[in-house]
């Protein structure tokens, strides 16, 4: 039986004070899985992210508290990794002292990590671009040297915000693609936030859904299907529908407090 | 039939649209020059009061190739310019990356140096003549003042204004403190800090001039060569000294700076601010 | 006004007046070569209440000092915009001139001034003209640019409608490039002012507040030079107050070029 790597109790987050306050997540109970490709979808504004950063440790949690192997999470560290959105590369190393910055950071000798980062730039499949700068790569190029920087250093968990919202249609399938036999190669627990349903169902073992704001977790969904799987499968297309019902009353609610707060603002405009 | 090719023609191409930059950069100078210099030979400027460019042209060759004169002021000055700039460069990164770093520090100096800024650098020189005497020392400390803000506040902003995700992602591979700023916050605010290096230098060397003309007891220098050219009236060395300082002003920025930014933010694709 | 932000900054600069006060009165260091506060308030109100014959020498000095500033920099500024639109709207006077602005904006006005001395004498005639030189270049070079980045669509709508190719110079032109523009002149008009002060240093006769500095400094006057100073920050902090932030207001805020 697998343990629970990540564990998270009675979880809530705020920003702001006062009438400006906001509830980011409220009461939060979620695990993790060790081994396991969990999703976090929700609508926009539901604190998926911020959940995520909380993990990360970017953030402390209001109240309650988020264990990673039994241990309190209080700052960022090289038991996690994370992919963000925007690459967050370094343009001035190249793509291996990119992928080898956590390695020495955390005092392995340099031949020694120059190996490794090979390793795992060969695994994302950019051998022959190791010399190369970032500037001078595609977005799908730049973000598997983001997947394989934030494995290289052996991580427990695997983070990853968004991490193909800023690609185009095609890269963003492929990688998609590309991810699940990157992960089965790493086996790492993975974390994956996104707002897209089909990314959701393809890539992950099991699909959290979340509330809009104040975040919680409004259900679950375990997507059994074998991998490879098809964007055109019956299976598939039958957890896309379960998962986007629990999700579509989540947006509408969305969508309602955002007119709320504009109606509150100014009162003589009246929706649509 | 083998047409021959001219020599321009046979200057690989990276050189030949060098050469025709410079040609462009110099043939208003060359135009303006011309018809001065046919303004003066016809008499139509009196030249005691404003002298031909081959007069001028004819005391920068007496100055530099016989006399060597030239030399020794430029050395002079580009010795002190040296020292003082260093000294800029150092502190105001230090300065900066302090004021960057910590907010307190930040709230406590900087209205102070917003205030100190709005005084020119050259006041300051005659609080330097008192304190620090009117030889090389005040000089050096004017051009230490000109550099110093610039950098200082260039720095603050470049800092300031590093991407947040790559300071997370370093920080979750573990990166803190000290080594956060060197792998991360240094390289991360170079757009700015060179900003910060080119102004500072500008500043520096007007300051150098201007502190060697009020400082009495300084005999060699540009600024000086110029100061004690209107002892004899002698406007072409005047112009030979305006000369020298627009053209090392204009070098300074063009190698020096320029060099830096090629190895380090062209090189990175990093976006330089206009 | 934010009252917090300024406690650290005005405990700092209190307790450094402070110290210096302190240092000066025990001869820590030499009250003569660094006039503490005390001394220098009481020099500068010296120079304010001694009057000759009916007017504070101080306010002379700087009331000298301000009006060369705003003579210099209003013809550096008409100067300044007419070449700049000259150099915005043709390619040809843009190639010719830029090489020449890049090389000579650099040059020091205090480097200028012993060639304007031995042209125009001492005083006023070199201080505004050099004080001139100083505000045009940068206004010339922004104005350049606002020019340049004006959007074409905007001189094609205004054509249609009517306006012959001169009228569109002010009508279309110099609005749209107003935020450039005002940027330079920010920029010009610090300029001379710093030039002025320095210019003033070398060329002055006998008014003007860098005069005052300088030859107190030849005196070894130390009050009145570091009293100088702080009335450099003062002038020019209202005058960048006052005028810069008012022309902004009601020229280029107005049309909503500039975020308020």
């Amino acid at each position: 039986m697998t343990d629970n790597i990540i564990q998270i109790h009675g979880v809530s987050k705020l920003f702001g004070k006062g009438d400006r306050e906001v509830v980011a997540l409220r009461d939060v109970d979620l695990q993790f899985r060790e081994g396991e490709f969990a999703v976090l979808i929700g609508p926009s504004g539901c604190g998926k992210s911020t959940m995520l950063y909380l993990i990360a440790g970017f953030e402390s949690p209001s109240s309650g508290q988020i264990l990673l192997n039994g241990k309190e999470i209080r700052r960022p560290g090289p038991d996690r990794g994370f992919v963000f959105q925007d690459y967050a590369l370094f343009p001035w190393k190249s793509v291996l002292g990119n992928v080898m910055f956590g390695l020495r950071r955390n005092g392995v000798p340099h031949r020694e990590a120059k190996a490794t980062a090979m390793r795992f730039i060969q695994m994302v499949h950019l051998q022959g671009f190791e010399h190369a700068f970032p500037h001078t790569l595609s977005g799908g190029m730049k973000q598997r040297v983001g997947i394989a920087r934030a494995l290289a250093y052996d991580p427990k968990v695997l983070l990853m915000d968004e991490p193909f919202g800023a690609l185009d249609a095609q890269t963003r399938k492929l990688m998609q693609q590309e991810m699940v036999s990157i992960w089965e190669e790493a086996k790492k627990t993975v974390v994956f936030v996104t707002h897209s349903v089909i990314e959701a169902v393809y890539l992950g073992d099991r699909i959290v859904v979340m509330t809009a704001r104040p975040g919680s977790v409004k259900g679950m969904v375990n997507v059994d299907v074998p991998r490879p799987r098809k964007y055109t499968e019956e299976h598939y297309l039958h957890i896309r529908e379960e998962v986007l019902a629990l999700l579509e009353e989540e947006v509408a609610k969305s969508v309602k407090n955002l007119v709320e707060k504009d109606r509150r603002r100014d009162p003589d405009v009246t929706p649509a | 039939m083998i047409t021959r090719r001219t020599v321009a023609e046979r200057l690989p191409d990276r050189w030949r649209t060098g050469l025709v930059s410079v040609i462009q950069f110099l043939l208003p100078f060359l135009v303006i020059g011309l018809a001065w210099e046919l303004a003066v030979r016809s008499g139509l400027i009196t030249s005691s009061s404003l002298p031909a460019p081959s007069t001028i042209l004819a005391k920068v060759w007496a100055l530099s190739v016989r006399e060597g004169v030239l030399w020794r002021h430029l050395t002079r000055s580009l010795y002190r310019l040296s020292v003082g700039y260093a000294l800029a460069m150092g502190s105001g990164l230090l300065f900066g990356t302090l004021l960057a770093m910590n907010r307190i520090l930040r709230e406590m100096f900087s209205p102070i140096l917003s205030l100190l800024i709005s005084v020119p650098t050259i006041a300051w020189v005659p609080v330097f003549l008192i304190t620090m005497g009117l030889g090389d020392r005040t000089v050096i400390a004017a051009v230490f003042l000109g550099g110093f803000f610039a950098i200082t506040y260039n720095t603050i902003r470049g800092i300031e204004m590093v991407d947040v995700s790559r300071i997370r992602a370093a920080r979750t591979m573990g990166a803190r403190g000290l080594h956060l700023f060197a792998s991360v916050l240094l390289p991360g605010s170079s757009v700015s800090v060179i900003t910060g290096l080119r102004l500072g230098i500008g500043y520096s060397w007007r300051a150098l001039v201007g502190g060697e003309m009020l400082s009495a007891m300084v005999q060699w220098g540009i600024g000086k060569m110029i100061y004690q050219a209107r002892f004899w009236n002698d406007v072409t060395v005047m112009f030979v000294g305006l000369i020298t300082i627009g053209v090392t002003g204009f070098l300074l920025d063009r190698l020096l700076i320029r060099w830096l930014e090629r190895v380090t933010i062209e090189r990175w694709g990093m976006v330089a601010e206009r | 006004m934010k009252v917090r932000r300024w406690i650290l900054p005005i405990l700092l600069v209190a307790s450094f007046l402070g110290l210096w006060e302190l240092a000066a009165h025990f001869h820590w260091i030499n009250p003569s070569l660094f006039a503490p506060p005390s001394s220098i308030v009481r020099d500068l109100l010296r120079l304010h209440v001694r009057k000759l014959p009916d007017r504070s020498i101080l306010l002379t000095h700087i009331g000298a000092s301000l009006q060369r500033v705003f003579v210099a920099a209003s013809i550096g500024t008409v100067a300044g915009v007419l070449m700049g639109v000259l150099m915005g709207t043709s390619r040809l006077v843009h190639r010719f001139f830029d090489p020449i602005i890049t090389l000579l904006m650099p040059i020091p006005g205090i480097a200028q001034a012993p060639l304007f001395i031995v042209w125009l004498g001492f005083g006023d005639p070199t201080i505004i003209t050099v004080g001139a030189i100083a505000a045009f270049f940068p206004i010339a070079f922004n104005t350049a640019a606002g020019v340049r980045s004006i959007d074409p669509q905007l001189v094609r709508a205004a054509r249609l409608m009517g306006t012959s190719s001169t009228a569109c110079l002010p009508r279309v032109y110099l609005p749209s490039a107003a935020g450039h523009v005002m940027a330079g002149v920010k920029l010009g008009w610090a300029r001379c002012w710093r030039t002025v002060i320095a210019v003033e240093f070398v060329a002055a006769a006998s008014w003007g507040l860098g005069y005052m500095i300088w030859d107190a400094s030849e005196y070894i006057r130390s009050g009145v030079v570091y009293g100088g100073i702080l009335l450099l920050m003062l002038v020019y902090l209202a005058m960048e107050r006052l005028l810069l932030e008012s022309v902004e207001r009601l020229t280029v805020r107005r049309w909503g070029m500039i975020r308020s």
